[in-house]
């Protein structure tokens, strides 16, 4: 008897827990359009951390599915930075060739305006 | 409660013990390399001036996850705040760097239309110094090829013997196309290099292709957006004379620049 009144005290705790959480919708906006954005600055797979925000929002929409909010608010927050840290690289990234790039064509022109001389 | 099920709750207790432990170290390795990244970016003043606000989510998680550290069987919280702590170090000090390389590039590219100027100001005046009717007749004439449209012809003589690069002699012809390409905003070119049948095939159509792309370059450098130029390499392919004779050879040794129409719609390649 007191067993069972154990089990529903913890069913009901339990519930309880599940209860608190709100849904994160807002928060799985948040992450979608972070994934967005990042792709479009040209975060591809090949970037570690945009296969990961892709993994964590799958897995935080399944969640969501699943009503499982806490988790789901979980992943989606990390989904979210994983996704942004992929497109600062990615802008990083570019910037870093498009100096190497302009550094070689200032050493062709001094090369040039060398030989003219 | 019978001696089973005693044992039973024990081992339950120890296994949850034990997997608290494992938690806990997990959330404190996890609590401490989130540390660890956030003082180095807290420690950077460029980072700090470039990107203040991710510096400060990162502090902000940081504290979140030491918070948790204090409460038993919270180790998920701590993991995650120090995920999202350590993500937050890491936007920072990319971004940052990201402001630091536009910085360098505005800086160059300044420096870089500065040498432009110069090297198209020095070869006027190489050109100037120049006899005039030398290098006339080492361009052919730009002629419309019908189908091709209009197509203008760099000779052998404009290159270094058997090399990519182009000679002084070549800069009247070089500023005569880059003049033309900025009266025509709209007009792009395909610039395509041709050698002869000496030496093997694959270091033909690399010459070609290189000597092409040397054409693109100084277009480039002069101030042509790289764009407008597109460069093909056909080696030995689609010779206009003889390969027989040595006359024949030094016609077929050239560079061709097919302009497109003023709507920029160029013939398809070869």
């Amino acid at each position: 008897m007191r067993n069972r009144h154990h089990c529903i005290l913890a069913l009901s705790l339990a519930l309880a827990g599940c209860a608190v959480d709100p849904v994160p919708n807002e928060q799985l906006r948040l992450s979608e359009q972070a994934l967005v954005q990042a792709r479009a600055v040209g975060a591809t797979e090949q970037v570690a951390e945009m296969r990961l925000a892709e993994q964590q929002l799958a897995r935080a929409q399944k969640n969501m599915a699943e009503q499982d909010y806490k988790r789901a608010r979980v992943l989606a927050e990390q989904a979210e930075l994983d996704a942004r840290l992929a497109e600062s690289r990615v802008l990083t990234a570019k910037s870093q060739a498009q100096l190497v790039e302009l550094q070689a064509r200032i050493t062709r022109l001094r090369k040039q305006l060398g030989d003219l001389q | 409660m019978n001696r089973p099920a005693l044992c039973l709750s024990s081992l339950c207790a120890v296994v949850m013990l034990l997997a608290g432990c494992a938690d806990q170290q997990r959330s404190e390795s996890a609590l401490e390399a989130a540390r660890v990244s956030f003082y180095k970016v807290k420690e950077a003043p460029e980072v700090l001036r470039n990107s203040p606000k991710d510096v400060l989510r990162a502090g902000e998680s940081l504290a979140r996850a030491d918070r948790y550290a204090g409460y038993w069987g919270s180790s998920e919280d701590v993991i995650h705040y120090a995920y999202l702590s350590q993500r937050y170090s890491d936007i920072a000090s990319e971004s940052s760097q990201l402001l630091v390389n536009q910085a360098h590039i505005a800086k160059l590219e300044g420096e870089r239309q500065r040498l432009q100027q110069a090297l198209r100001d020095a070869k006027l005046l190489s050109v100037q110094q120049q006899g005039q009717a030398q290098d006339e007749q080492m361009v052919s004439l730009t002629r419309n090829q019908g189908e091709r449209g209009l197509v203008m012809t760099l000779g052998d003589v404009l290159f270094e013997p058997a090399q990519a690069s182009l000679n002084a002699s070549a800069n009247r012809t070089v500023l005569k196309l880059v003049q033309f390409l900025q009266l025509n905003p709209r007009r792009i070119v395909r610039i395509e290099g041709y050698t002869d049948n000496q030496g093997n095939q694959p270091s033909n159509l690399a010459l070609s292709r290189e000597r092409a792309q040397e054409v693109a370059n100084v277009l480039e450098d002069l101030g042509v957006n790289k764009q407008r130029l597109q460069v093909v390499g056909y080696g030995e392919a689609y010779p206009l004379a003889e390969n027989a004779s040595q006359r024949g050879r030094a016609q077929n040794r050239r560079v061709e620049i097919v302009f497109s129409d003023d709507q920029g719609q160029l013939s398809p390649a070869r």
